[in-house]
């Protein structure tokens, strides 16, 4: 209940009295029992509290769903398996349809215990946030490591992590388990073959992709069913361009960050690739399994994604095809951070419902994943870094993660992070995104898509019913 | 449906005359059956292809039968599982509306007591209801009843929500039963419910069919309803959540071979009672349009 | 049932010891005593076995057998109607004034704060666009195929001595291939189409290419404003057949004489189908026009598979997204409820528009 100041001149009704005002029997029946009660934890029982068990799990039941795309379910199986060695059953469900199939059993009241809330098919976190249905997971934080008892949780996992998990306060509501690197993907065999350079500059970035085209490949592809893929790219390009305080300005929805110099830069110079033919034909209209597919087949150079896309585009990748990922291509020299700046953080979120039956059951499974173990299992089935530190040490990697690891190191210190996606999932993903698919099929001009961009985010800015967020 | 069948009849007696207008009447009756069976019969083609072949030429034939599209499809999209579902639903559902359909409009039609315009129109004006107004609170009328996610409750919502139209079609056709019967009935002595089912139902035999295959078809292939109220298991999704699922799985998956058979094995069944039944299904537009 | 058993028991004549005035059996029958009057209702209430000797012989039974028919055979249907269908739809009226999330218990009453809001909604106000188009757009070009499309079938044919009119050959066969569309789920038809639409791998490009109209390719059909029309084609497509089998069982019950007559006169095929045809199978193309105007304004499961997430809205999904996606139940049924008046004002305008006096024949 956000109403603020409005409370006052509003009568409070429980809803035993509004099921009053009718005579209906499945109003009254309404009455007896409410449907999903917003904060009580009764349903949180634990157990006794030992050093290898911090938050009393009991032997109940746990129910796991985990998100069936990129990094498949087995990392998560395995998880489960040490999970239901020391303690209860778990339940595994695997979907990629997370809100259509979880969001009805959350406003039931009857979430699972653990939801691994990612794809194109999300929840929306803030508004589970807004309507206290995440559980708060300091106390994970506070907890033991399950390898080391001297020391937290907290101190093992990589830096963003925690942030990324906050919105607007100490609370961490979701812990991103993998750490992405975002960039432009693309295949050295492609590149050599086309004889050219990784471009630092968007005038050799041009310079490729006529090179390409000579060799009929084009420059880009992208999932245009999926628009804000581009998002992983633009927005650190923007970042790159103009410093991170652009990207700042835009997370807080200020007025006008759109009109920012840096973001007319970035949304010209996507737009000449479009404008000059050098996105792949049909872009636009392609999920990203087929955007990733033409990818493979050689017929786009460059591809927005993150380091998710080796272990997703797996099956159709040829052999040769030497996958590796590049720092967002810069303007030119006048760039306010060094062409090594990229955006690079967790992603793959898990959250523990409010209303869980099995609240602790949840925290101990998420410690068990954060063990030493499970996180080296995940970097080794799925190609990508965990968010414990060292999951990677001493592995062999395949060649894109190779290739993220040096590109992070490469950074350095010119990590960003635009938190945009998570805290205003709807405006980026259909406002924003939606505007930028316009303009790269070529049916806007940048400066529209710019006002709309801004127009949507003053609309979100003024929107009572969003929850704002600033950093 | 007599009339065509004369008519064919009379054609092939007489066939005299002809002239352009034939031809182009022909060709757009053509022009239309080839629109309307060509992506059905695409998609069924499509599901022996492979998928690099469909990515390359989506119009190409099959060159050799990839049967594992159907074994694909099977296991991991679990299409036997969601048509068991949704026959497991349907049974209840299409026995409940038929039932309870049968008895109110019978009621509605033949007997006259004060309510009986009131709730006659209570029932045919929810056909105008979308439903989509009710969604969310049917959510909380079958969680509080503690039918959410269980197949009775998908089954008394299926009921609920076929009754306007079951109800408006078979009390206009129960007024066209001569009243003879039902008054040599009640001389003999049967009771009420006893013709009803003894004499009346076995007359409105036509019509109960033509009116249950509107209802399988709508209940076979309701969407919204099951998408909300039936999120439970996802084993007991009923078939449209799991063509759905499909959908969403082939594109992280990107196999379209199995998308298409699980498209094939999903509808086939359906286009097979539809050609078996067609006579059954026209008589009953027949018998709804000529009220 | 505890008050059936002991008006049983009370049955055979007993006054029961309620206090009341002894029972005078006077022979008014608009008057029945207390006793009897309290026998009716109970007979009514159970099954006909039970019936005291007393009530079945009395005149008035036979009424009281009807009602209590009525009243059994009406409860079961009207309960569970009223249960979950009337309930909910008289609930979304109440909810759409208050701010409830759907996810906590407890909500606000906000009066018509929903509405106002609704009123200054562009995206509500872009999804109601694409609504009415398709609610003005769907209904025309299904009908005007279908009744063009049963027209043809049964007056298509070519001229024969002994008849006025006949179908085309094989208009049965026909007809069940227009109708496969219909018979398939919503569900099937969005994932066939949107793989039809698909940009690289998808037919319609395919064959724009294949008869040389490679200009009309589009790069995105789902994704930007074609969408729309992209949605109108299937939900067409997908009804056509219906209203061809509909429209052409009304049309054979148009008596041949009729014909006859019009071709006496000289008049042409076109001539035949707006002075007979159309106008003696208004009846049904009013209903048709009707139920397809509510299929269109539905179009929920072609948009929620076939349009991606920033693309179009219709009111269906803009209502879903709102209840299930953002926790604003309050504020979707407030969007329900102007679907609702939608609904409502089409209906009553087709009914309007359309009445003229019924042709009897």
């Amino acid at each position: 209940m956000n109403s603020g100041p409005y409370l006052p001149r509003r009568t409070l009704i429980r809803r035993s009295a509004a099921a009053g005002l009718f005579t209906i029997p499945a109003v009254s029946a309404l009455s007896a029992c409410a449907s999903g009660g917003g904060d009580d934890d009764s349903n949180a029982e634990r157990g006794e509290v030992t050093e290898n068990n911090p938050f009393g799990v009991t032997d109940a039941e746990l129910e796991v769903v985990i998100f069936d795309g990129g990094f498949g379910d087995q990392y998560a199986l395995d998880a489960e398996a040490l999970y239901s060695a020391a303690h209860g059953s778990v339940t595994h469900d695997k979907t990629q349809e997370i809100q259509s199939r979880l969001q009805p059993r959350m406003v039931q009241g009857d979430p699972p215990d653990v939801i691994n809330n990612s794809g194109a098919q999300a929840m929306d976190i803030a508004a589970l946030i807004r309507n206290e249905q995440a559980y708060d997971l300091t106390e994970l934080l506070d907890a033991p490591s399950l390898d080391d008892p001297s020391v937290t949780v907290r101190d093992t996992l990589m830096p963003g992590t925690i942030e990324m998990g906050q919105f607007g306060g100490q609370e961490m509501y979701q812990l991103n388990y993998a750490f992405t690197v975002y960039g432009q993907w693309y295949s050295r065999t492609a590149l050599d073959r086309i004889g050219a350079e990784y471009p630092q500059t968007w005038d050799e970035m041009l310079a490729v992709c006529e090179a390409a085209r000579r060799e009929g490949m084009a420059g880009w592809t992208y999932a245009g069913v999926y628009p804000y893929y581009f998002n992983f790219t633009l927005y650190p390009f923007i970042g790159k361009i103009g410093g991170p305080e652009v990207l700042q300005a835009i997370d807080n929805l200020e007025p006008n960050a759109w009109r920012h110099d840096a973001v007319r830069a970035a949304f010209e110079a996507y737009h000449e690739l479009t404008a000059r033919g050098y996105v792949l034909q049909g872009s636009p209209g392609m999920t990203h399994e087929e955007s990733q597919d033409e990818w493979n087949q050689y017929r786009a150079l460059f591809i927005p994604n993150g380091s998710w896309v080796e272990n997703e585009a797996r099956a159709n990748t040829p052999p040769d095809f030497d996958m590796a990922v590049g720092a967002p291509t810069g303007l030119d020299s006048s760039d306010a951070l060094p062409f090594g700046a990229l955006w690079a953080s967790g992603s793959e979120p898990f959250l523990v419902p409010a209303q869980a039956d099995n609240t602790a059951g949840g925290l101990e499974f998420l410690r068990i994943m954060l063990g030493r173990e499970s996180a080296r299992n995940f970097t080794e089935l799925v190609s990508s870094l965990a968010c414990v530190r060292g999951s990677a040490d001493g592995l062999e990697l395949p060649p894109g993660l190779t290739s993220a690891g040096e590109v992070l190191e490469a950074a350095g210190d010119n990590i960003l992070i635009p938190r945009m996606p998570d805290w205003y999932r709807q405006l980026n993903n259909e406002e924003i995104g939606g505007a930028i698919a316009e303009m790269m099929a070529g049916e806007i001009e940048p400066d529209e898509a710019i006002t709309r961009c801004q127009r949507a985010a003053d609309a979100a800015a003024q929107d009572d019913s969003i929850q704002k967020f600033t950093r | 449906m007599s009339n065509t069948r004369s008519g064919e009849a009379a054609e092939r007696r007489a066939d005299t005359g002809g002239g352009v207008l034939n031809v182009f009447a022909h060709s757009f009756l053509v022009l239309w059956a080839v629109l309307a069976a060509g992506p059905v019969l695409w998609v069924v083609v499509s599901s022996f292809r492979p998928h690099t072949d469909l990515v390359s030429d989506p119009f190409g034939l099959p060159t050799d039968l990839a049967w594992d599209n159907f074994s694909n499809a099977w296991t991991s999209a679990d299409i036997g599982r969601y048509t068991l579902n949704s026959a497991i639903v349907l049974c209840g559902s299409l026995t409940g509306t038929m039932l309870l359909g049968s008895m109110a409009a019978y009621v509605l039609a033949r007997f006259t007591f004060p309510g009986n315009r009131t709730v006659h129109l209570l029932f045919t004006g929810g056909m105008m209801f979308p439903v989509f107004l009710a969604i969310v609170p049917l959510f909380f009328v079958l969680d509080n009843f503690g039918l959410l996610n269980t197949r009775q409750g998908l089954i008394l919502v299926y009921i609920a929500y076929s009754l306007p139209f079951t109800v408006f079609f078979l009390v206009s056709f129960f007024r066209t039963l001569p009243g003879a019967v039902q008054e040599a009935a009640t001389l003999d002595g049967a009771s009420h419910t006893r013709t009803f089912f003894q004499i009346m139902m076995p007359m409105a035999r036509p019509a109960l069919i033509s009116v249950g295959i509107f209802n399988f078809l709508g209940q076979w292939n309701q969407f919204v309803l099951p998408r909300v109220l039936n999120v439970g298991d996802p084993d007991d999704a009923v078939l449209p959540q799991g063509l759905a699922a499909l959908m969403v799985q082939q594109g992280y998956e990107g196999d379209w071979g199995a998308l298409y058979a699980g498209v094939s094995m999903a509808m086939l069944p359906v286009l097979a009672v539809y050609v078996a039944f067609q006579r059954q299904v026209q008589t009953g537009l027949t018998a709804g349009a000529v009220r | 049932m505890e008050g059936v058993t002991s008006a049983e028991r009370a049955a055979p004549g007993t006054v029961p010891a309620q206090g009341g005035p002894p029972p005078v059996h006077t022979e008014t029958p608009d008057r029945p005593s207390p006793v009897l009057r309290l026998l009716f209702v109970a007979a009514l209430f159970t099954p006909p076995r039970w019936t005291p000797r007393r009530v079945r012989y009395d005149r008035r039974y036979r009424r009281l057998d009807q009602y209590r028919f009525v009243a059994w055979f009406l409860s079961l249907p009207l309960l569970v109607y009223l249960l979950f269908v009337i309930s909910p739809f008289v609930q979304a009226f109440f909810y759409s004034m208050t701010d409830w999330t759907g996810f906590s218990s407890s909500y606000t009453f906000t009066g018509f704060e929903n509405y106002e809001r609704l009123w200054n909604d562009d995206a509500f106000w872009d999804a109601a666009r694409n609504s009415v188009l398709l609610l003005v757009a769907a209904p025309l070009i299904t009908l005007g195929l279908g009744l063009f499309f049963a027209f043809m079938l049964s007056a298509g044919g070519r001229k024969r001595r002994d008849q006025a009119i006949s179908g085309v050959t094989g208009s049965g066969m026909y007809k069940i291939v227009y109708f496969f569309p219909q018979v398939l789920s919503l569900a099937i038809i969005a994932v066939i189409w949107t793989r039809i639409y698909s940009p690289r791998s998808g037919i319609l490009n395919e064959g724009l290419g294949a008869v040389g109209l490679d200009s009309w390719q589009r790069e995105d059909w789902l994704g930007g404003d074609v969408a729309r029309w992209c949605v109108l084609a299937v939900l067409c497509w997908s009804f056509v057949g219906f209203y061809v089998v509909l429209f052409s069982a009304a049309m054979s019950s148009i008596p041949t004489e009729v014909y006859e007559a019009a071709l006496l006169d000289g008049a042409g095929r076109r001539v035949t189908f707006f002075r007979i045809t159309f106008p003696l199978t208004w009846d049904t193309v009013r209903t048709g026009w009707i139920y397809m105007g509510i299929q269109a304004l539905d179009a929920f499961a072609l948009v929620s598979v076939m349009v991606p997430e920033h693309g179009m809205d219709v009111i269906p999904s803009y209502l879903y997204d709102k209840a299930f996606r953002d926790g604003q139940a309050g504020y979707a049924t407030a969007i329900g409820v102007a679907l609702f008046l939608i609904t409502l004002v089409f209906s009553a305008l087709m009914m309007r528009v359309g009445r003229r006096d019924r042709i009897e024949f």
